[in-house]
């Protein structure tokens, strides 16, 4: 996941003004991408949900191997044995859905447990926190995610498991400098002299009023991260197993024929994931520039 | 990153003033130290834990052969893990399960390969993300400098394998040319078969949007304050001064966090371009549950993400002791 | 390994033909130019090098390359001498009597001078080969051999604990060296000799580079004259479909086996060769009889007629193959072709279903006493080989038309061995045989073959089949065993305990400046000392 650096200078919003129209229209632009692809990506989780397709997205049509785009009403063509395109590249979201919740979960509640501990008490708990978070980095994702299907069956839980054990450093590190900056303004002094309860101040004050937005934007790069990682598994024999569509088995199965000038069966899934992943890079970036950054100015 | 309050007490007055930045780089070395066993018990663990408890037997093959002495059937497992990691220390990971050979050559062997496939696509990818980086820090949003961000965005998310199968689609369909690194028939173009790869997993290794970003960021910051002020108006370079705090460190820092997703790319491009690496290794060693060859795998990229850092983090030190200490 | 280990099971046979041996060696000076060199592409790495411990096709053909057996096969498939250069057969056939060739001698360690090949070797072999330490394949196969005696330094006799059908044909195994291993008791993988081997063959290992790439390079004192082609060297691929594009960029000159989708696109080029070559193996859907759904032989029956076999041949694999009636390869003698293949008829598929009792359910699938027939289909991980993929697909689909479901579960290598061979947690399974050199199909069809790790994974039983595998086995006439392989193939047609599926012909691709290539079915390189490269093509 990505790690942003921290901007906050202030804990709490001043004036009345909506926060998007301090927004810089190119961030706007970002977000309003952003929000499109998600849209989209709710919409394909509804439709294939309620089996509202062009085609079922299972049907074999021996007789249309490998068909190109606008074939006998299949929008984009036909993969490898004759199935629809499109209809898969919307069912294949849901392969995501639950294993992408699975990681980010995992990242947000244990990230934001260990930065709350290393950030709120500090001492030996930020030495413990600050040890095991570097222990975790020490892992390439891959390499770990490897060593895992070789231990256990391979699993698409499993890794995604993998992928939000090892995205909580970054959510960690973040919620702890987001801690500490607001220690440093005396923020946390005061509420203690209001005689707040820790538990409030942490969940409420902390949490709920200050790290809403950077948890926000941490999952939706999260739900990035599981495609781009089941993909690369998929690639090497590991991802999601056919029939079950994914965009990452996609890509797979359709490069396998990219070297005969049959392009299209990988390029539709891969363009799919491209635009997917920018909408939500682009979404956090832009989320990021304005609600931390904005009172920069 | 940073230990705050792990010496804090002691070496910030006592130590630090004698000599400060051999304390303060050995400190990282011992951490790097206790990461590294922190790792070696994470691997353990995972293949103690796994069904079927492949380590047992394997630790018992080692010591016959080695010692010829036998733990017993049910040693428990910490005493398990002590002589798998005195195995280690001796420099004695094992023999492969598949091939017969000593883990350890092995290993070295091919991780020297993943070597120059990381910091070559490292390299890549700096080359292309600090200038369009250093624009948009110092010029702000131009039209020019936004095409180039939307590439960064379009770079780090590009599935890398496809992207891999297009460039070599494009090599051999336009140029006529077969990009595969390692071949032991002497072509022309040797340099071009070596430059593909590290190119391919430097465009998409996923980290190009954030180092611009990074990148930007910092120098911005670094333009702004102060002392930069300064020295604009009276007419010094700047970028003598952004050098430091603005450029060195925020790039190692990169280079230190970036590791191990490079390192993670490196196992799918290798493959795809038969890259003999640590990576695809690691790859056939899942695949045959070769259990001595992929903790060593494992083990030795842990490594190369602690060097990285502990170039980070001394880089950081002597270009500002000062707030290291802190 | 991973060629043979994703798709391919092995089991090694006898071989059929017995011929009476032809004297005098393969003269070299048949004016083929010397020089050049071979790349060739293979799909994976081999493990180790020799010819004991190896189990996979990659190591098998490079072994072919480097060592010789006391007996060796031609063109013809006919037994010709090798290291042996004339042998005697006692009355009773238990007695086999070799003399051996006094001019041979191993690769020469640099600086050293040649050591030459005699009896001692080949006594070692055996012993090694038969040792309990040494974990070969080989094993089961030299059971057979009761004693090995030397008679003096260039004569070694076998014998036989019994008299069996066609023993010469196995006196093919590859002779190691006495002084090339650390230990002349037994062989592991721990031996340096797996990496580093010696032999007597046409070529010897000149290094494995830090890339992986064998390099055997030609023996200039090859007892049969030195090979034409200077130099071969196995380039290891990680990607099937890159390697494909390398021969046609000619950063390989071979590929030795084709992936189908790639044949169309050579079969226009001009610039290279594709080369059939049978290779004694079919592809099968495995049932597994302790299921009671599929213990009744209509279900079963009903299973293979649901299947378009011709459609998925001419689909996936541009109808390069045979469809196959019976447990016998194709191409084999014990192949009864008078038996031919169910047809594609899903009508009569229905039909044995609803006599075999079972009835539509609410949601299509059929059922009998409320047991639907819904399956699990295990298939071995096969990233490479997307056309295993599609046969899975496919055949989820024709019997998703009658009623059946399947659920197809894609597993790892090594725990789909162990599912299928010691656990047997499976409804069917796919995979391929891949014979020898002929039907010796009794551990996979014999009841008592049924245990864990034993080949007959399905518990397939019946009592015709036992008798005649077991009269099979004890008769020494070709002619009545012929007889008896007919009738097996009738019955096992008819009991169906797996659907047969093809056998695929396999290609060979070759750019065209390699000449005079023939190709051995499965040992691939047997007579790779012929082949040449013209003078001005040596690059």
């Amino acid at each position: 996941m990505k790690r942003y650096t921290q901007h906050t200078t202030e804990f709490s919003d001043s004036a009345g003004v909506p926060f998007w129209k301090k927004a810089a229209p190119v961030d706007r632009v970002y977000i309003g991408y952003g929000l499109f692809i998600v849209l989209l990506v709710v919409i394909s989780y509804i439709l294939g949900a309620t089996h509202f397709l062009p085609f079922d997205p299972q049907e074999i049509n021996m007789d249309l191997l490998m068909a190109p785009p606008q074939t006998e009403g299949h929008l984009l063509g036909t993969d490898f044995m004759g199935r629809d395109i499109l209809s898969r590249l919307i069912i294949g979201i849901q392969a995501y859905f639950l294993p992408g919740l699975l990681a980010i979960g995992i990242a947000l509640v244990l990230g934001t447990c260990f930065g709350v501990l290393a950030g709120y008490w500090g001492g030996g708990l930020d030495i413990a926190s600050t040890f095991l978070s570097n222990l975790l980095n020490s892992f390439p994702r891959l390499v770990l995610i490897l060593l895992m299907v070789a231990a256990f069956k391979p699993n698409i839980y499993l890794v995604m498991a993998v992928v939000g054990i090892t995205s909580i450093p970054t959510v960690a590190s973040l919620i702890k400098s987001k801690i500490q900056f607001l220690k440093q303004k005396n923020f946390i002094e005061a509420a203690t002299a209001l005689g707040l309860k820790n538990a409030a101040i942490i969940f409420k004050h902390i949490l709920w009023h200050n790290c809403r937005s950077v948890l926000i934007i941490q999952a939706t790069l999260g739900m990035a991260e599981a495609i781009l990682i089941e993909t690369s598994l998929s690639y090497l024999g590991f991802g999601v197993q056919e029939p079950t569509p994914s965009w990452g088995n996609m890509v797979q199965s359709g490069a396998n024929y990219f070297m005969q000038g049959n392009f299209w069966p990988s390029t539709a899934p891969a363009l799919t994931i491209l635009l997917t992943i920018m909408g939500f890079h682009l979404l956090g970036d832009g989320l990021n520039n304005i609600l931390e950054r904005k009172r920069d100015q | 990153m940073r230990y705050p309050a792990f010496f804090k007490a002691r070496s910030a007055m006592k130590l630090a003033s004698i000599r400060p930045i051999t304390v303060l780089i050995s400190r990282e070395l011992a951490i790097a130290v206790l990461l590294l066993l922190g790792v070696s018990f994470v691997v353990f663990l995972v293949l103690f834990l796994s069904p079927g408890d492949p380590f047992s037997s394997l630790l018992k093959e080692q010591m016959t052969s080695a010692a010829g002495s036998h733990p017993g059937e049910s040693a428990p497992w910490y005493s398990q893990y002590l002589l798998w990691l005195a195995n280690i220390t001796r420099g004695n990971l094992g023999t492969s399960i598949r091939t017969g050979l000593p883990v350890l050559n092995e290993v070295i062997r091919v991780g020297i390969n993943t070597l120059y496939l990381t910091l070559g696509s490292l390299l890549v990818t700096l080359l292309i993300a600090v200038p369009i980086a250093i624009v948009s820090a110092r010029h702000g949003l131009t039209p020019v400098n936004w095409v180039l961000t939307m590439f960064t965005y379009v770079a780090s998310a590009l599935p890398v394998f496809w992207l891999a199968y297009i460039v070599i689609y494009i090599s051999m369909h336009r140029f006529g040319l077969f990009p595969l690194a390692f071949g032991s028939s002497t072509q022309k173009w040797n340099w071009l078969h070596f430059m593909l790869p590290v190119l391919v997993l430097g465009l998409s290794n996923g980290t190009m949007g954030e180092v611009v970003r990074h990148m930007r960021e910092e120098l911005s910051r670094v333009f702004s304050e102060e002392y930069i002020c300064t020295a604009r108006a009276k007419g010094a370079s700047i970028w003598k001064h952004a050098f430091k705090e603005g450029f060195l460190i925020p790039i190692t820092e990169i280079i230190a966090a970036k590791i191990p997703y490079i390192l993670g790319g490196a196992v799918v491009v290798e493959q795809v371009f038969n890259w003999p690496g640590m990576g695809r290794m690691a790859w056939q060693a899942a695949q045959d549950r070769d259990y001595p060859l992929i903790m060593a795998i494992t083990l030795m990229a842990a490594i190369f993400v602690r060097l990285g850092s502990l170039i980070h983090r001394a880089v950081h030190i002597v270009v500002n002791p000062r707030s290291s200490r802190e | 390994m991973k060629r043979l280990a994703s798709v391919f099971l092995t089991i090694f046979f006898l071989v059929l033909v017995m011929m009476l041996p032809q004297a005098g060696a393969l003269s070299k000076e048949d004016g083929s130019p010397d020089g050049g060199a071979l790349n060739y592409g293979e799909y994976g790495r081999p493990a180790t090098l020799d010819p004991i411990t190896s189990n996979d096709m990659i190591a098998l053909r490079v072994c072919e390359l480097i060592f010789n057996g006391l007996v060796g096969i031609d063109e013809k498939q006919e037994i010709v001498d090798d290291l042996a250069q004339r042998w005697d057969i006692s009355e009773d056939g238990r007695i086999y009597t070799f003399y051996l060739r006094q001019d041979v001698t191993w690769h020469a360690l640099e600086g050293q001078d040649p050591v030459p090949f005699t009896a001692d070797d080949v006594i070692m072999t055996y012993n090694v080969m038969m040792h309990p330490q040494t974990i070969t394949p080989l094993k089961v196969r030299y059971e057979f051999i009761d004693t090995v005696t030397k008679i003096d330094d260039y004569t070694v006799r076998f014998t036989l604990k019994r008299p069996i059908l066609n023993a010469l044909a196995r006196f093919s195994f590859k002779i190691i060296p006495k002084h090339g291993l650390q230990n002349s008791e037994f062989i592991t993988r721990e031996d340096p000799f797996v990496q580093h081997p010696i032999g007597t063959g046409p070529y010897m290992l000149k290094n494995i580079t830090a890339e992986r790439e064998v390099i055997l390079v030609a023996n200039e004192n090859y007892f049969k004259g030195r090979p034409h082609v200077d130099k071969f060297i196995a380039r290891p691929f990680a990607d099937q479909n890159i390697m494909g594009q390398a021969l046609m960029f000619n950063a390989i000159d071979m590929i030795v086996l084709v992936n189908h989708r790639d044949i169309p696109q050579l079969q226009g080029d001009k610039r290279f060769v594709l080369q059939p070559y049978n290779a004694l193996s079919y592809s099968f859907f495995g049932f597994n009889m302790r299921n009671p759904l599929l213990a009744d032989k209509r279900v079963r029956k009903a299973f293979t007629y649901a299947v378009n076999r011709k459609e998925m041949l001419d689909s996936f694999f541009q109808g390069q193959g045979t469809i196959i009636s019976g447990p016998f390869a194709p191409g084999s003698w014990a192949y009864n072709l008078d038996v031919a293949p169910l047809p594609y008829d899903p009508g009569k598929a229905q039909q044995l279903l609803t006599e075999a009792g079972f009835t539509r359910g609410d949601n299509g699938i059929m059922e009998k006493d409320g047991k639907p027939l819904s399956l699990t289909l295990k298939v071995p991980i096969a990233k490479e080989s997307e056309a295993v993929k599609r046969v899975i697909l496919a055949f989820r689909n024709y019997l998703s038309k009658i009623g059946v479901e399947i659920n197809a579960e894609f597993q790892e290598w090594l725990a789909w061995k162990e599912d299928i061979f010691l656990n047997h947690d499976f409804d069917i399974m796919f995979a391929s045989w891949v014979f020898d050199d002929s039907a010796d199909i009794s551990s996979l069809f014999h009841s008592a073959e049924a245990g864990p790790w034993k080949n007959n994974f399905g518990a397939f039983s019946n009592p015709d089949v036992d008798s005649l595998i077991v009269e099979s086995k004890l008769t020494l006439d070709h002619e009545k065993r012929r007889t008896i392989n007919r009738k097996l193939h009738d019955i096992i047609a008819d009991e169906n305990p797996y659907t047969f599926l093809w056998t695929l012909t396999n290609y060979a691709a070759y750019n065209k400046k390699l000449r005079r290539v023939a190709i051995h079915p499965y040992k691939f390189f047997t007579f790779a000392d012929g082949w040449f490269i013209p003078k001005s093509e040596q690059r």
